[in-house]
C-alpha cells in the first residue's frame, strides 16, 4: 500500500471496501469456501486437536531456545555448502539479495510466494536494481501484473473475479483470454515456464527450517517452488527467524495441521525439503545457496506482548474466519499482512502506533482462535495493543471524555442512575415507536443504520422493590 | 551488516528477561532413530496389504491414477498405454539404476524418443543436455523412496541419476513402487527421516527430498480448482507386486 | 438454591423486562433470588478498550458487591464471561482481591448455564409459542464454551419450534465500542447475519446476551422486520416481561 493510500484513514478505506462489489461478491465467495474446507478437513481429522495443541508445544518450545535452534540450523547450512546471513531489518536483508544479484550478475530472478520478501517489498528493490523480479505463484503473478499487493496470506488474488484476471492478462500479454480459470492457469504455465528456465536466481521464503539437519521447507501446490528451488543457479531464501523448527519428527506435526488449517488439503501438492545446495552428482540444482535469517522486528517479542504471534504458521486460516476481513478484505487493513494476525504482525514490525486504528478493527469475537492451528490467542494480544495504544499514545479527546465518564459511572451507583435520568430525558425527542431514532453526536453512528432501545422508563433496579416480595 | 554473534546476542538478550515466565514442555520424540525405523520396517512388512489399499484410496481422492501390474517387465506396457492415450512420444525416465528399469530396450525400440538422467557427475554439458530433454518431455518416469498411504504422497529423494525435474516438468509424471515403499502415517515418515538424516552421506546423495501429493494445482482464481499449473497435470503411481 | 441476580448496565437500563423474566422463572423453578444493590457495570466496555486500570477497580468493586452470594446469575454470557475469566487476571497484583475475584469466578454462571449445569432443569413449561431461531454470543460460545444449554431449553418448551440459524457462530458485529468506532463495517456484518435470521422463517431470534441482542434487534427493527429480537428468559417466562 502506498503512503498516499496510508494516509486515507482507515475507516475510509473499510468504507471503499464495502462499497466495491466485486470485491465483496469475491471474499464472501472464497471465505465461505475456505471455512467449509477447513471445517470438512478437521471433521474428518480426530487426531487434529491433540496435533494443535503439540503445535503450540513446540513453538513454544523452540521460543526457549531459540538462539541455540538457530545457531545449529546455521552450522547445519553451512556444513552442506550453504550461506547463512543475519538481517537485523528488512533493508538489511534487502540489500543483501541486491549485493548477490550484484556480485554473480543476476539479471532475472523468480519467485515464489513469499509473505517475508512481501514484508521486506523486495520486488520494488529488485526493479530499480535493474534486476527483473517475476513472481511465479499464479495468485502472486495476477497481483504483479496488476500492480497490486497481496489481499490474502495464502490466496493473493483472492479480491479478483476472474473476469478482472482475463481482461488483465489480456492487456498485459496481448490476446484476448476467456474468463475461464483453467484457460487462464494454462496462459500463465506458458508464459512463466520459459522464465523458470532462463532464470539466474529464485527466490523463494521458508515454510519451516528444520535446525537438526539444516532442511528448508518449502510449503507450495503448483510447483513453483520446486522449479525455483532446482533450475535457477542461485537459490534465496529469506526466513523470519522464528520459523525455525527443532527436528525432522517435530516437523511431522506441523504438516499434518498446516494445509489442513490453510486449505482443508491433508498436505499441499508439494512439500519441499531443501538440504543446502546441489550436491555432486546431482544433474541439476543450484550451485549456492543463500538462507537469509530475518529479524526485522521480531526478537523484541520474545519478550514482549505479541511473543505468541511468533507462532504464527502463515495458514491464512484466521482470515477466513474474521467477520472484519470478510467484510473488508486484505487491502483495507493497509500493510503486508492482513486479517487478525495481520493487525498484531504490523504493530510487531512497524510499532504500536501503526495499529492504532486497526487494533479496533475487531469485535472480539474468537473466531480467529478458535481456528488458529497453534491456538494463538489473538483477542487477548488485540486487547493489550489497545492498552499500550492508551498508555503511549494520547487517544482523540472525545473517546477520553466518553470512557472517563464511563469509569466514573460504573465507580459511582448514584452517578449511574443520574445518567439514566438524564438519559430518559434528551432522549424524548428522539423516540418513535416505541425506538431512538437520529440521535446526535456518538449515538448517531448508532441509529444511522440501527435503532436503539430507548433507556427503560424504570430500570430493573427501581422496580426491584416490588419484586423483592414474590 | 549484522554478524551471527550480534543477532543471537540480542536474542539471548531478549530471552533473558523471560526466564522462569514460560512453562518448559520439551516435546518427545524417538530417542534412537536407528532402532524406531528398524521398528517401522517390521511393521510394515506385515502391514503393506492394508497400506497399499489405504493408499489407493487417497491417491486417487487427489486425482491420481492408480495401476497395479505383476512384475517389473509389465510395467514398459502401462506407461505405453499411458502415452498413446495422451499423443505422447517423448519420455524421460529416471537412470536405469535407481529405476530398476531402463526404457530405451522396450519403449525406445518402439518408436519413443526415450532419455535417461545421467549418472555420476556431469559436466556443464550434460547438464544442459539434461535440461533441455527435461523441457520437451511429455512424460517423466521415476521410482519411489516412499508412498505414504495416510494421504497418498509419493516421497522422492533427489541424488545421482534421480533428478528432481522427472518428476516436476513434463506433463504426465509416472512414478513406479513395490511394497517396500509403503508407509503407513506421517509420523512414520518423521522416524525414516530421523534415520535417513542420521546419516545423510550414505544415504542421500541428493540435497532435496520432495512429497508429493497429486497432481501441481492452484485455487488462486476464485477458488477454482485448477490442475497442472507449473508442475505434472497428472500423477500416475505403477505398483509393481513381484519385486 | 439461591441466587443473586447481575442485572449487567445493559439489563438494568434498556431491557429491564429481561430481568423481570429472569427473577420469576427462577423462583418458579423453586431458587430464591435476590439483588445487591449498587450494581453498575462489570467493566468490560472498560477492559475491552485497554482502559485496564479502570477496569481492575470495576471488578474490585463488583466483587465485593457479590462477596456473600452463592451463586451469580447473569443474563448475559459476555458479561458472565468477563467476570469468570477475565476478572482473576485483572485484581492479579492483589493477593485478596485477587482471591475474591477467583471466588466470584468459581460461582458466576450465564443463566442458561445456571439452568441446565447448576439446577440441573432441561425441561421448561411455557406458554410461548412460535418459532425460533437462536444466535449464538460470541462470548458465550467461545469464552464460555456454551451452545447446547439454550438449545436444550428452547427445544423443551412445548409450543415452541426450533430452527437453526445459518452461520449462528458467526459473530453479529455488536463488539461493544466496536459498534460505533466502525459502525459501516458493523452493519454490514450485521445485515449479513440478518439475512441468515430472515431466512429461517422465524418469528422470533433469541440469544444470551443484551448487547447481541441490543444490535441485532436495533437492525430488525430499523428494516421493519416482522422478527422480534428476545432473551432466552422471555421465551421461558413470556408472562415475566410486561
Amino acid at each position: 500500500m502506498s503512503d498516499a493510500q496510508l494516509r486515507t484513514p482507515f475507516p475510509e478505506r473499510a468504507h471503499s471496501a464495502l462499497n466495491d462489489a466485486h470485491l465483496q461478491e469475491a471474499l464472501t465467495i472464497a471465505t465461505t469456501k475456505f471455512i467449509g474446507l477447513r471445517k470438512e478437513a478437521f471433521a474428518g481429522y480426530p487426531d487434529g486437536e491433540a496435533l494443535r495443541d503439540r503445535a503450540r508445544a513446540i513453538k513454544e518450545s523452540t521460543l526457549q531456545g531459540l538462539d541455540t535452534h538457530l545457531e545449529r540450523l546455521a552450522d547445519n547450512i553451512e556444513r552442506l555448502g550453504g550461506h547463512v546471513h543475519w538481517a537485523a531489518t528488512g533493508d538489511e536483508a534487502r540489500d543483501i539479495i541486491l549485493r548477490l544479484c550484484r556480485d554473480r550478475g543476476v539479471r532475472m530472478a523468480v519467485k515464489s510466494k513469499s509473505m517475508a520478501t512481501e514484508e521486506i517489498e523486495l520486488n520494488e528493490a529488485l526493479e530499480a536494481a535493474g534486476v527483473k523480479p517475476v513472481e511465479t505463484d499464479l495468485g502472486e503473478y495476477i497481483i504483479q501484473l496488476a500492480h497490486e499487493k497481496p489481499s490474502h496470506i495464502i490466496a493473493p488474488a483472492i479480491h479478483k473475479t476472474k473476469g478482472q484476471v482475463a481482461d488483465l492478462f489480456s492487456k498485459e500479454l496481448g490476446g484476448r483470454f476467456e474468463a475461464d480459470p483453467e484457460v487462464l492457469t494454462a496462459v500463465a504455465r506458458k508464459e512463466l515456464r520459459q522464465k523458470f528456465l532462463e532464470a539466474d536466481m529464485g527466490i523463494t521464503g521458508a515454510n519451516f527450517a528444520v535446525a537438526e539437519t539444516g532442511t528448508i521447507v518449502l510449503v507450495t501446490n503448483e510447483g513453483n517452488g520446486r522449479m525455483v528451488t532446482s533450475l535457477p543457479r542461485i537459490h534465496v531464501a529469506v526466513m523470519g527467524m522464528e520459523k525455525v523448527i527443532p527436528t525432522m519428527t517435530d516437523l511431522m506435526v506441523f504438516l499434518a495441521i498446516l494445509a489442513r488449517s490453510a486449505t482443508g488439503q491433508k498436505l499441499s501438492s508439494y512439500t519441499t525439503l531443501v538440504r543446502g545446495p546441489r550436491q555432486p552428482g546431482e544433474v541439476e540444482g543450484p550451485e549456492e545457496l543463500h538462507l537469509i535469517l530475518m529479524d526485522n522486528g521480531r526478537t523484541r517479542q520474545i519478550a514482549g506482548t505479541l511473543r505468541e504471534a511468533l507462532y504464527c504458521l502463515r495458514c491464512g486460516a484466521c482470515l477466513n474466519v474474521c467477520p472484519v476481513y470478510r467484510q473488508i478484505g486484505g487491502h483495507a487493513y493497509g500493510y503486508t499482512y492482513p486479517g487478525p494476525i495481520g493487525i498484531l504482525l504490523t504493530a510487531m514490525l512497524k510499532g504500536t502506533g501503526s495499529v492504532k486504528d486497526l487494533a479496533h478493527a475487531s469485535s472480539l469475537c474468537g473466531a480467529c482462535k478458535d481456528v488458529c492451528p497453534v491456538r494463538i490467542d489473538i483477542p487477548r494480544m488485540l486487547i493489550e495493543l489497545r492498552e499500550h495504544i492508551d498508555r503511549e499514545r494520547v487517544a482523540p479527546w472525545a473517546e477520553r471524555m466518553v470512557f472517563g465518564l464511563a469509569r466514573r459511572a460504573m465507580a459511582s451507583p448514584s452517578l449511574f442512575r443520574l445518567g439514566a435520568k438524564i438519559g430518559r430525558v434528551a432522549q424524548v425527542p428522539f423516540v418513535r415507536d416505541g425506538r431512538l431514532r437520529g440521535l446526535p453526536l456518538l449515538f448517531g453512528k448508532w441509529t444511522r443504520t440501527r435503532d436503539l432501545p430507548p433507556v427503560a422508563a424504570r430500570s430493573f433496579s427501581e422496580r426491584w422493590k416490588e419484586l423483592e416480595r414474590p | 551488516m549484522t554478524t551471527r554473534a550480534e543477532f543471537l546476542g540480542s536474542i539471548k538478550r531478549e530471552m533473558a528477561k523471560t526466564r522462569g515466565l514460560f512453562d518448559a514442555r520439551p516435546v518427545p520424540r524417538p530417542p534412537h532413530a536407528g532402532e524406531a525405523f528398524e521398528a517401522v520396517k517390521r511393521q510394515m512388512a506385515e502391514r503393506w496389504p492394508q497400506a497399499l489399499e489405504r493408499f489407493r484410496e487417497e491417491f486417487e481422492r487427489i486425482a491420481g491414477v492408480f495401476h497395479r501390474v505383476g512384475s517389473m517387465d509389465e510395467v514398459p506396457g502401462v506407461i505405453r498405454r499411458i502415452a498413446e492415450e495422451r499423443q505422447a512420444r517423448s519420455v524421460l525416465s529416471w537412470h536405469p539404476a535407481p529405476l530398476g528399469l531402463d526404457l530405451r530396450e522396450s519403449l525406445g525400440r518402439e518408436g519413443f524418443a526415450v532419455t535417461v538422467a545421467p549418472h555420476g557427475a556431469p559436466d556443464v554439458a550434460a547438464r544442459q543436455l539434461h535440461r533441455d530433454e527435461a523441457a520437451r518431455a511429455e512424460i517423466g518416469v521415476t521410482g519411489v523412496n516412499w508412498a505414504l498411504a495416510e494421504t497418498g504422497t509419493l516421497v522422492l529423494v533427489s541424488g545421482q541419476g534421480r533428478p528432481r525435474s522427472t518428476s516436476l516438468l513434463p506433463a504426465t509424471h509416472v512414478a513406479v513402487f513395490d511394497r517396500s515403499c509403503l508407509l503407513e502415517s506421517l509420523e512414520q515418515v518423521g522416524i525414516v527421516l530421523e534415520a535417513l538424516h542420521a546419516d545423510p552421506a550414505r544415504s542421500m546423495s541428493g540435497a532435496v527430498i520432495n512429497f508429493i501429493t497429486g497432481p501441481s494445482r492452484t485455487a488462486d482464481i476464485e477458488l477454482t480448482l485448477t490442475r497442472g499449473v507449473h508442475g505434472p497435470k497428472e500423477v500416475h503411481a505403477i505398483f509393481v507386486e513381484g519385486r | 438454591m439461591k441466587a443473586s441476580i447481575m442485572i449487567t448496565c445493559l439489563g438494568d437500563l434498556l431491557f429491564p423486562e429481561v430481568g423481570v423474566a429472569m427473577v420469576r422463572l427462577l423462583r418458579r423453578l423453586g431458587v430464591s433470588v435476590d439483588f445487591p444493590r449498587g450494581q453498575t457495570c462489570c467493566g468490560m466496555p472498560l477492559f475491552n478498550s485497554g482502559y485496564h486500570h479502570d477496569a481492575a477497580l470495576v471488578a474490585a468493586r463488583t466483587a465485593k458487591l457479590f462477596e456473600h452470594a452463592d451463586h451469580v446469575v447473569v443474563p448475559s454470557g459476555s458479561c458472565a464471561w468477563m467476570v469468570k475469566t477475565e476478572y482473576p487476571g485483572l485484581l492479579k497484583d492483589d493477593p485478596a482481591l485477587k482471591a475474591r475475584a477467583e471466588a466470584l469466578a468459581k460461582k458466576t454462571y450465564e443463566l442458561s448455564q445456571f439452568l441446565v449445569k447448576v439446577l440441573g432443569v432441561t425441561s421448561i413449561d411455557s406458554a410461548f409459542k412460535g418459532r425460533v431461531t437462536y444466535h449464538d454470543s460470541c462470548h458465550l460460545l467461545r469464552g464460555l464454551g456454551e451452545s447446547r444449554s439454550p438449545r436444550t431449553l428452547l427445544r423443551s418448551v412445548k409450543g415452541c419450534e426450533l430452527v437453526e440459524l445459518p452461520g449462528s457462530d458467526e459473530c453479529c458485529g455488536f463488539g461493544g465500542s466496536f459498534s460505533v468506532r466502525l459502525p459501516e463495517v458493523s452493519t454490514a456484518i450485521l445485515d449479513k447475519k440478518l439475512a441468515n435470521v430472515e431466512s429461517t422463517g422465524a418469528d422470533c431470534l433469541v440469544a444470551c446476551d443484551a448487547g447481541c441482542l441490543m444490535q441485532m434487534g436495533g437492525g430488525l427493527s430499523r428494516r421493519g422486520s416482522r422478527v422480534r429480537a428476545v432473551h432466552l428468559a422471555q421465551v421461558l417466562e413470556p408472562e415475566g416481561g410486561a
